[in-house]
Order: structure tokens, then C-alpha cells, then sequence
């Protein structure tokens, strides 16, 4: 029997190739990547602080100066993808060396980097008012998130483009602060916390169902107990006595919402490991005498990792959800603006103001939408009964 | 002439291309006649009988062509190609039923089979009141010669064994007493004594009814059996017709030549069959068991045993190939891996020359899997899916420290695939890119590179086609006088086992029923047990 071999491709690179063949999957992949840009850029997008200035001929940046440790953080980070993604290395190398070089940038970044204590939104303004540079570059949207324009009279809520003078393109909300700037600040926490929280379920779910699964027995009795109990905890509830009792720190609950959520990636973990033990290739392998971590994590886990996959692209949804509610609730972070903070903004005014509900409510609903939208697709391609090619 | 199959043309897209995949066939078949469609995987004899049946799915079929004349009760002949889809319906059931492969996912597990039969039955008689529709439905059981069916009427399909199910399918076909019975494979799924039992009651309904029946299948034996005219289908071609005996015994085309020239029963024998006793054995086995508990209740108590393998006594001699076979659900498969300990034993022991495999620790028996390899049934879940063949087949080297370095690892293994007759650029492709056959090699190249003095091959050819066996076989033959390899080799195709093996081992419920070289077991059997498997064979009638 002849059979032409098909294209030469890897398994990961096919199943992608299928995923990002349907539109639906486009789209989500182009909203998260929109997302991630205007996260990594926002100092240079937002900001009250001129990109550009020459005084007396001599040019300086003031943005660059008031760059906080976060935002060099996410500069790194965006840098060691975009240079990782052409290298010869396994998947599993280079999310190794992507962690490695974030964590020595956070802490470089947090030693090094200090921008002036006190932050002075107008002072550029003001010296730009009085002539004293030659010339000024501002951001594309020429205000901080937590500038509330003070010096200008600013009354807040106003309408996106009905102030003449200024353009507030999504307007300003009751501090005078414009909605536009919050929003391109917030969407690193959207981001942030999706994968950060999703990030840490996956790590606990896979490792510990991956030892009920290949070790069963007693191992997993065990651990489906554990998985029950964690199962029960209601999320919302617990975040809200974290929030009561210390406060109210982005990272806890990033923390919170992890490891509440890793008891679904188990089970798939799991069920994975359960039927992959019984497949000829890891038996072979195993009658090869390989070392249990090499059957575990080269054999094992990459086949079963499908279904984790999917269901972390809706988990990131869930996450971000969460902090939105949370944040909605009066509970999420003190002072840096969030979208589930800036719709409890347009809650509490006394009138209506559409803009400060409809465009943050927005972002979270196409957000967790395109997420939602790449695992339904995620889904389908690793399923071999719907393979289908377009 | 009950069924005139015209130029009849069958049309697939798939990604976006068109495939012929049944191309100009034209067959005839008579009232009361068997006519056989044989051919290799992908010849499009399934197609056929779906394209009879117009039960294609209509997601891919792109079209179909040609005449199908069918000639129904009273001597109207309609053109099924031309029928509506109400008209079609009618047909399907009452006058052309048809059955499967697989007889668990052909039935409804959710209804009792007496439930199904009664549906097909109300379909096609819809003027019978509720108790002779029931009547109806026993009786069919009854003509399926199924045990106790006044039970069995309302028994569900999983209480059911395959060849229980494969009866009751026979019956819900039978019920509406069709002028046509299209059988897909029906026994292929199947042991071989069931196998012979539903083969006579096919043959025994047909001739108490006058049914014409139209029999796919890949297994020159069974056409054999069966068949009163064959037609041989490749790629979508019906490329010769003609009686069974004379065409087996002299094929005219070049495919059924070569494809007749590759059953196991006509390849050319090998000489070295070497002299039994002589050799001194390599493993041997010694009341060697394997039992897995039973649990139930709260605390998991051990209740019980399944013994899987019990007590077996058994040697291998070095540099011979000893054949093990038996029935599903004999245990051979288990024996095999408790052997290499990939199924952990829990009695008796297993000497590897001196070495007593079940004594070794963890690591001991780590370091003694370069002596011992296992090679399996299915192509398709034998070869990780994400690795490339380069690492499939340099990682078992690597772990046992063959070869200095990587790129001398890749040198053995590029040998390695020409030993067992692959392109060596296969090396940086992945499994799926492989045919079945193509895989099993590579599955043999991966057995090889640990260069081990033993190996399992566990059904190795029975998911590939009679072509691609024969390559296989003849190439392991080879490895086997180049390496003095020694092997277990299961496998439940007595052609084969003639073909291949030195002895032959017959298993039947967990125990060894008898041994010894293979002329004497198949030629002149003395167990009870072995003579009745050995009779149920279908043999090609040469």
C-alpha cells in the first residue's frame, strides 16, 4: 500500500494551524494581541509626560523618567518573546528561559529603576504654557490615567469630544481623570491576571494530577479527595474574606483565583494520564527502561496537555471575570484603575454617563469573548472526531 | 438478476480535493448468490456498499454516478440512484439491509436488542398488531440460533458477547426479510470458532430464504468459505471477477496475483526451520502467573481474581521464533507483557538465560530492558505523536549509553531504518506522516536499537493488510537470521504462525494447552481445545 507522506510538520504546529483557521479564532487572537500591545505600550500611549521635549536645545524624555519597574518589566517581557519565537528550541526551553529572564529584569528592575517619588502631572503643561521649550512630543493620548487635571479646572464628566479645547475621545470620569488613559492602563491588569492566575492553576492542576494519574492507587484516591475539597471552595467568597482581612493587593488575588482553579486542570490532567498509561508509545517506552521523568514529561505530558490547553483559554476568561466582579464590588485594587473599577465608577455617580460604563464594560465583554472564542476553536482542532480543514 | 451494479462512480472532497474513491465499478448479483468484494484498506469496497445503500455522508460525498438496478418484489426493477429519499428508506430495511464490523457500536446501548428489532420490524410491517410484531421478533432471534431468547429478548446490548451481538444484528436484518443482505466485514472483529459459527448461519439462513448476499471482507480465507463469486477492488476498481475457486486458484490480473502470492499459506516457506530440540532456551518460564484483583466495597477488599495467566510453564529456545496463540481474552497478550514485566507478575518466575526477571529491583530491571523489547498491535498509538522518528529512536540509545554522541546515535539509527527498508530522510519526520505499515517498521527500528536478544511482537501484522504483512513477516524472518534474535510472537492467524514460527504455543484461559513444534500442533493437533481453533480457521482452498 503506497501513502504519500504528508507535510512536514510538528503536532503543536499543526493543531494551531487548525485552531487559527477559523475566523472566530482570528479575531480572538487579534483583539488579545491588540490587548497585549496597548498593555506593554501604555506609558507611551497614555501619558501626561511628554515623549519628546528639547529645552534650550538639549533633548530629553520624561516619560522615560517616570518609566515605574512595572512597566520596564513588561518592556522585557515583550522583548525576550518577540526574540524567542524565531529560535530553534522545544516549547518547553523556551517558556524555561522566558521565566529566567523575567525574573532577573524584576529584579534588576526593582533595584535599579526609581522614578522621582513625587509625580507632578502638570508640571510639563504648565512649562510648555509659559514657553519654555522649544518643542514638546506628547503621547497619542496625552494624559495619565491618574491625572485629574487639577490645574486646568477640570470638572470632570464630560462626554467623549464635547470639550473643545481638549479631546477625551471616551470623556472623563467625575475626577477629571480621562476614561480612555484608565482603560489603556487597565488592560495590563486584565492581562496580568488571566495569565498569571491561570499560569498558577495550570502548574498545581498538571503536577498533581499528573501523579494521580501515572502513580493511581492510593496516590489518587488521595488526590481526587484533595480536588473535591478544593472543588467546594466557593472563589468569590474566600477572595472577599482575603480582601476583608489583608487588604487589598492585585498579587493576592491573582494567588486566590490560582489556586482555587487548578482542581478542573487535574481532572483533565488526570483523565489524560489515566488512558495515556495504557497507550502502546508509553509502554514502549517504559520497556525501553527510560527514566520515569522522561515517560512522564516527554512522553505523557505533552499528549495530554490538549484539553488543559482548552480549558485554561476559558480559565483566563474566568479570571479576568473575576477581578471584574471583584473590582465592580468595591473590593479590587485602591488606587490603579481597573475596568470592573472604572463600571462601579459609573455606578456610583448620580447620573448616568454611558461612556463610563459602555466602553470598559466593552473591553471585558470582547476580551473574555475572544478568549472564549480561541478555546471553542483550541477545542475542535485537538478534537479528532471534528477535524475538519476550514 | 437481483442487483446490476453499473459504472457506477463514487466521488469524495477531502481538504479541498476531489478523490475518486469508487471508480467505474460494475457487478451483477443473482437471487441466493454470495458475491465477495475483497480488496486491501482504502480499495473503496466499503464505499460501494454504502454507495449501494446511499448512506454516504453527505458532508464529503461530492457525487455519484452510474445505475444501480435493484430489482424488488414482483419483478419491478427501479434504479436505486434515482429513488427519492422516502422511496429509499422503504428499500433500506425491507428490501436491502445491510450489517456492520463492529456489532457494540452498531447497536443502541440504551434500548434492550428485543426493543431494536421491534422498531426495524414496525418499520417494515406496519400493519402487524403489537403481539406479532413481538412473535416476529422472537422468531428471528430464534433463526439466529441465539441461546435462551426468551431472556435475551430483553437483555441490553452489553450483556451481550461480540458474537452474541453480531446474531442479533443478523436477526434485526433478517426480521424484514430482505432479497439482499450487504455484510461489511461482520466477522472481522470477531474469534475465529465464533467467527465459523456466524459464517454457517449465514450460509443456512440464505439457504432456507433465497437471500442474495453481498459479503465485504479482506480475508481470502473467509471468501473461501463463503463466497460463490469474487470480485478483487483496488483503489476504487473492480479490476477482476470471477468464481471463487478459479479465480484464487488462477488470477488473472497482476493485483489479485500479487495480492493471492502475499496470504501467509503461499509464501515461499524458510528453509532454516531450525532443529527444535537442540537449541537451549533463552527464557523459560516456570509456573509463571498473573492475577489482578477483584475489589469491591468501601474498603477495597480483594473479593477476587481475574487470572489472566495461570501457571504457565514455558521455553523459549534461542534464536527460534515460538508462535503463542489463542482467542481473545486468552491471556496471550497479558503473558507477553508480564514477560517483559510491563505487566507486573505475581507468581512463578522468568529466567532470561540466568537472570530471574521477576527478582530484578527498579533499577536492575531498568538497566536489563536493553536485552528485551516489545513491538505492538497498532501502528497507530505505538509512535509518540510529538516526537520526531530521530528522537523516537535515539532516546531508548541514549538512556542505555549507546553511541558517543548524539550525531552517532543518528548514524545507528539511520542504519537501522535501512535495515528494516525505510528512507533514511524518515528520520525528521513525524508518526503521522507514515502509512500503517510505514510505522510498524519504524516500530520494529526502535525494538532494534537497543540491539536486544529478545522481542515480544504482539499481533504485529493483524492491523495491516495481507501485502504489507508479508513484507513485514519476510523482513523480521531476515533480522532474525542476521541477528539470531529470539521471539515471542502472538498473533491468532494459524497462517502466519505456519509461516513464521519454530513451535507453537496454544493458550486458552490463562494456561498453556498445548506445545511444541508448529508442523506437529497444526498438522496434528491433540488437545481438544487446539483441533477445534485449528478446524474453525477459514483456510484459502488452494
Amino acid at each position: 500500500m503506497s501513502e504519500r507522506p504528508v507535510k512536514r510538520q510538528s503536532y503543536w504546529r499543526r493543531i494551531l494551524g487548525q485552531t487559527f483557521v477559523r475566523w472566530g479564532a482570528r479575531l480572538g487572537l487579534l483583539w488579545v494581541g491588540i490587548l497585549a500591545l496597548v498593555g506593554v505600550f501604555a506609558p507611551f500611549l497614555a501619558s501626561s509626560f511628554p515623549l519628546l521635549l528639547s529645552q534650550d536645545g538639549a533633548l530629553s524624555s520624561p516619560v522615560l523618567e517616570h518609566l515605574q519597574p512595572v512597566d520596564v518589566l513588561f518592556l522585557v517581557a515583550f522583548v525576550a518573546v518577540l526574540a524567542l519565537i524565531p529560535m530553534q528550541l522545544t516549547l518547553g526551553r523556551k517558556l524555561l528561559l522566558l521565566a529566567g529572564v523575567l525574573s532577573l529584569s524584576a529584579v534588576l528592575a526593582y533595584t535599579w529603576v526609581s522614578p522621582p517619588k513625587l509625580v507632578i502631572y502638570e508640571q510639563y503643561r504648565v512649562a510648555e504654557a509659559a514657553g519654555r521649550y522649544d518643542w514638546v512630543l506628547y503621547a497619542p493620548v496625552p494624559y495619565s490615567p491618574k491625572d485629574y487635571q487639577r490645574d486646568r479646572g477640570e470638572t470632570g464628566l464630560e462626554a467623549p469630544l464635547s470639550n473643545g479645547e481638549r479631546t477625551h475621545w471616551f470623556g472623563t470620569e467625575q475626577n477629571g481623570a480621562d476614561v480612555l488613559s484608565r482603560m489603556i492602563h487597565a488592560s495590563r491588569i486584565a492581562l496580568g491576571i488571566g495569565f498569571v492566575a491561570t499560569g498558577i492553576a495550570m502548574v498545581l492542576g498538571v503536577i498533581i494530577g499528573g501523579l494521580m494519574g501515572y502513580f493511581s492507587g492510593v496516590v489518587d484516591i488521595l488526590g481526587m479527595r484533595l480536588v473535591e475539597i478544593f472543588e467546594a471552595v466557593p472563589t468569590l467568597f474566600l477572595l472577599l474574606t482575603f480582601v476583608a482581612f489583608f487588604g487589598r493587593s492585585l498579587y493576592i488575588m491573582m494567588v486566590i483565583i490560582g489556586i482555587t482553579s487548578w482542581p478542573g486542570y487535574a481532572r483533565y490532567v488526570r483523565a489524560e494520564f489515566l488512558r495515556l498509561r495504557k497507550q502502546d508509545f508509553v509502554q514502549a517506552a517504559e520497556a525501553a527502561g527510560l527514566p520515569l521523568s522522561s515517560i512522564l514529561f516527554r512522553h505523557m505530558l505533552p499528549n495530554g496537555m490538549g484539553p488543559v490547553l482548552v480549558a485554561a483559554s476559558f480559565g483566563v476568561a474566568a479570571a479576568i471575570l473575576a477581578e471584574a466582579t471583584l473590582s465592580f464590588l468595591g473590593l479590587g485594587l485602591v488606587d490603579d484603575p481597573s475596568w470592573g473599577e472604572m463600571l462601579n465608577q459609573a455606578v456610583q455617580s448620580s447620573s448616568f454617563n454611558w461612556w463610563m460604563a459602555a466602553f470598559p464594560g466593552g473591553a471585558i465583554f470582547l476580551t473574555v469573548f475572544a478568549y472564549n472564542l480561541i478555546g471553542e476553536s483550541l477545542r475542535d482542532a485537538i478534537d479528532p472526531y471534528l477535524s475538519k480543514s476550514g | 438478476m437481483l442487483l446490476s451494479v453499473n459504472k457506477l462512480h463514487t466521488w469524495f472532497r477531502h481538504q479541498g480535493r476531489t478523490i475518486k474513491a469508487v471508480d467505474d465499478v460494475s457487478f451483477t448479483i443473482d437471487r441466493g448468490e454470495t458475491f465477495c468484494l475483497v480488496g486491501e484498506s482504502g480499495s473503496g469496497k466499503s464505499i460501494t456498499a454504502l454507495s449501494i445503500m446511499r448512506l454516504l455522508p453527505s458532508s464529503n460525498l461530492d457525487r455519484h454516478d452510474g445505475e444501480i438496478r435493484f430489482q424488488a418484489e414482483g419483478g419491478l426493477t427501479v434504479d436505486l440512484s434515482t429513488l427519492s429519499g422516502a422511496q429509499m428508506r422503504q428499500v433500506r430495511g425491507g428490501q436491502i439491509a445491510m450489517i456492520f464490523q463492529e456489532p457494540m457500536s452498531s447497536l443502541n446501548p440504551v434500548f434492550t436488542i428485543g426493543e431494536q428489532i421491534l422498531e426495524a420490524v414496525n418499520l417494515h410491517f406496519p400493519e402487524l398488531g403489537e403481539e406479532q410484531a413481538w412473535e416476529r421478533v422472537m422468531q428471528a432471534l430464534r433463526e439466529v440460533q441465539l441461546p435462551d431468547p426468551e431472556t435475551r429478548i430483553h437483555a441490553y446490548p452489553h450483556q451481550l458477547s461480540g458474537g452474541q451481538r453480531q446474531r442479533v444484528m443478523i436477526a434485526m436484518a433478517m426480521a424484514c426479510e430482505p432479497d439482499l443482505l450487504i455484510a461489511d466485514e461482520p466477522t472481522t472483529a470477531l474469534d475465529v470458532t465464533v467467527q465459523r459459527e456466524i459464517l454457517r448461519l449465514m450460509k443456512a439462513l440464505q439457504q432456507r430464504t433465497g437471500m442474495a448476499i453481498l459479503f465485504i471482507t479482506h480475508d481470502f480465507g473467509v471468501v473461501s468459505e463463503i463466497a460463490d463469486r469474487v470480485g478483487v477492488m483496488q483503489q476504487g476498481k473492480l479490476v477482476e471477477v470471477g468464481q471463487t475457486e478459479q479465480l484464487i486458484r488462477r488470477p488473472q490480473h497482476n493485483y489479485s496475483k500479487a495480492l493471492i502470492a502475499a496470504l501467509p499459506e503461499n509464501l515461499a516457506r524458510h528453509e532454516q526451520h531450525l532443529q527444535v530440540a537442540e537449541a537451549e532456551p533463552l527464557i523459560r518460564l516456570k509456573q509463571f502467573q498473573i492475577h489482578f484483583p477483584v475489589r469491591k466495597g468501601l474498603f477495597r477488599r480483594v473479593v477476587d481474581s481475574v487470572r489472566a495467566v495461570d501457571g504457565v510453564d514455558l521455553e523459549i529456545p534461542r534464536g527460534q521464533i515460538l508462535a503463542l496463540v489463542g482467542e481473545s481474552g486468552s491471556g496471550k497478550t497479558t503473558l507477553g507483557r508480564g514477560i517483559l514485566r510491563l505487566t507486573e507478575p505475581t507468581g512463578g518466575q522468568v529466567d532470561f538465560d540466568d537472570t530471574d526477571i521477576t527478582r530484578l529491583d527498579r533499577r536492575q530491571l531498568r538497566r536489563f530492558r536493553r536485552h528485551m523489547q516489545i513491538i505492538f498491535q497498532d501502528p497507530v498509538s505505538s509512535l509518540n505523536p510529538r516526537l520526531s522518528i530521530a528522537a523516537i529512536i535515539t532516546e531508548p540509545m541514549k538512556v542505555h549509553g549507546i553511541g558517543e554522541n548524539q550525531d552517532e546515535r543518528i548514524e545507528i539509527a539511520r542504519d537501522l531504518l535501512a535495515q528494516v527498508q525505510m528512507e533514511e530522510d524518515a528520520l525528521w519526520r513525524y508518526p503521522h506522516e507514515f502509512s500503517g505499515g510505514q510505522r510498524q517498521r519504524i516500530g520494529i527500528a526502535r525494538a532494534l536499537s537497543l540491539d536486544p536478544a529478545f522481542i515480544v511482537c504482539d499481533e504485529i501484522t493483524s492491523a495491516l493488510d495481507v501485502s504489507v504483512q508479508a513484507e513485514i513477516l519476510r523482513m523480521l524472518l531476515q533480522l532474525r537470521a542476521e541477528r539470531g534474535l529470539t521471539l515471542l510472537f502472538i498473533t491468532h492467524n494459524i497462517g502466519v504462525v505456519e509461516y513464521v514460527s519454530d513451535r507453537t504455543a496454544v493458550m486458552y484461559q490463562g494456561r498453556i494447552v498445548e506445545q511444541g513444534p508448529t508442523d506437529a500442533i497444526i498438522n496434528r493437533p491433540q488437545n481438544d481445545y487446539t483441533r477445534q481453533l485449528i478446524a474453525a480457521v477459514p483456510r484459502v482452498r488452494l
